[in-house]
């Protein structure tokens, strides 16, 4: 299978200020390897601080790596950046992300400028997106008069705007109602059959279980453990029991 | 034709943005009326007749600086903090295109804060607005104008580094109203300063707008501040490039563009 996501050794380390003088220098992620392939759905799971966010930063060009590395569609992340991010595009949870004093249709109509899409086309592609997240009858309406789930509906809609190759969600689900949860997990389905890559980070386990087809388990900033769903969960009986033993919590 | 559109749109998204913000409105409503009322009574015993050069151009070049620079640099933190800042970093359009277009559209709503200067000047004080030289006036309206989005938009880069943007932008405010000369010439500050002011592009072009609403007297002196303000700015322009190469790697390797 085609490789479109290369990490190999990847380092990143923060500066910390202690007090006036002192510095700590803090690894949030310790030299980890994996291979992502063209269409597969990716987990990156882990406990808070386990250092899923600062890989997917450095996945989109947004941090530069310590050391290591890498790539992604066989350019680097730092210093090949222009030729990858017209095609990827990333969602990161929460209720952040969009223009709340515009309308959802103007955040649209803007992210799509930036991601240089034809006027011609631009139209169309933001009705259908608008659609897609069951935001076509609020599109003139501002996002500040948006619930939490509609305002990540439209950070979802944001991050599919310029037709991704690749789409990396942080926590996408996070603060979204049943019915929103299961929307974005059809659209992650319908968009692994268009053959789009999606790598995604959760803590909900049996969304991970059900939409990943590889995924690598992080604690403090490496990989304990790395394969397909039923590899990683060995003999136990559920996806959790499993995560819990490997990132050193209680099985009861 | 990209860039343009690009520029353009972040324009828009920005005006409609800043409009809304109470502290915009302040800043373009109410400081310059509060400038104004200030500098004239600080002029009314000074031996100074022309109140247009010094109590309109001031409060109104005031009320413009303040605008531009708490906006577009509370801009970036404002980005920061709503989580569009990331997003519109690594978009594939250049960052530069996109801060440019933001600060453009702070400043066409800052025009306003000359307007209302003007009428504070007229309505309360009775001022004259005779400009002597219209043309050029207009000229080195629009010469202030570009001067101020380039000094904005390197205000705007340095503030990527840091997450302190707030207490940058309040320190930098009113140092440059003193050193460009905005309220009284830059004559009046002692000469190590007024090395600085002449560093400072905006210097020459309010030195620019006074010349020309008093009248010019030497064309030549004129045109030699012209010269002076288009090289002092093109060269902050090449270093204003210069140093968002630097800034982009920057940010990266310190991994300032997210609040955490």
């Amino acid at each position: 299978m085609d490789k479109i996501i290369e990490v190999r050794n990847l380092r990143r380390e923060y500066i910390r200020k202690k007090g006036i003088r002192n510095k700590e220098t803090i690894v949030a992620v310790d030299g980890i390897s994996f291979e992502v392939g063209r269409g597969e759905i990716f987990g990156l799971l882990g406990q808070n601080g386990a250092g899923k966010t600062t890989t997917i930063k450095m996945l989109t060009t947004l941090l530069a790596p310590t050391a290591g590395e890498c790539k992604v569609l066989g350019f680097d992340c730092f210093g090949e950046e222009e030729k990858i991010r017209n095609k990827i595009n990333f969602i990161f949870g929460g209720e952040t992300g969009v223009y709340r004093r515009l309308t959802a249709r103007e955040n649209l109509r803007y992210f799509s400028n930036l991601y240089m899409l034809n006027s011609s086309k631009q139209k169309e592609r933001i009705d259908e997106i608008l659609e897609l997240v069951d935001l076509k009858n609020r599109a003139d309406d501002l996002a500040e008069t948006f619930s939490k789930g509609m305002i990540q509906r439209l950070q979802i809609a944001r991050g599919l705007i310029n037709d991704p190759e690749i789409i990396f969600m942080d926590e996408p689900t996070v603060g979204l109602d049943p019915v929103g949860a299961r929307m974005l997990r059809n659209i992650i389905i319908k968009l692994k059959e268009q053959g789009k890559t999606v790598l995604l980070t959760t803590h909900y386990l049996q969304e991970a279980e059900e939409l990943c087809d590889k995924m690598v388990i992080m604690k403090d900033g490496r990989i304990v453990k790395s394969g397909v769903p039923s590899e990683i969960k060995g003999g136990y009986v559920t996806l959790e029991d499993a995560y819990i033993d490997l990132v050193g919590g209680q099985v009861s | 034709m990209k860039k343009i559109v690009v520029i353009y749109e972040s324009m828009l998204v920005q005006m409609r943005q800043s409009f809304v913000r109470p502290m915009f409105k302040f800043c373009l409503f109410f400081n310059p009326i509060i400038s104004t009322i200030l500098l004239y009574e600080m002029y009314i015993n000074s031996g100074e007749t022309n109140y247009f050069a010094y109590v309109v151009l001031g409060s109104g070049l005031m009320g413009l600086w303040g605008c531009i620079c708490f906006s577009s640099a509370g801009d970036i933190n404002r980005e920061r903090h709503s989580g569009t800042l990331a997003i519109i970093y690594t978009a594939p359009v250049s960052f530069r295109e996109i801060v440019v277009g933001k600060i453009m559209g702070n400043t066409i709503l800052s025009i306003f804060s000359f307007v209302m200067s003007l009428l504070v000047a007229k309505i309360l004080f009775h001022i004259e607005i005779d400009i002597k030289n219209p043309f050029y006036f207009l000229f080195s309206f629009v010469a202030t104008i570009v001067v101020f989005v380039i000094i904005a938009t390197i205000v705007a880069f340095l503030l990527m580094l840091s997450r302190k943007t707030e207490l940058y932008m309040n320190c930098i405010e009113v140092p440059l109203i003193m050193l460009s000369g905005f309220v009284f010439p830059v004559d009046l500050l002692p000469k190590p300063l007024q090395l600085f002011s002449r560093l400072i592009p905006s210097t020459y072009a309010v030195e620019l707008l006074r010349i020309t609403a008093c009248g010019i007297e030497d064309i030549n002196n004129f045109w030699n501040k012209v010269v002076l303000l288009t090289g002092i700015s093109l060269l902050y322009v090449l270093g204003a490039r210069l140093l968002y190469r630097i800034i982009d790697k920057r940010v990266r390797i310190k991994g300032n563009l997210n609040v955490v």
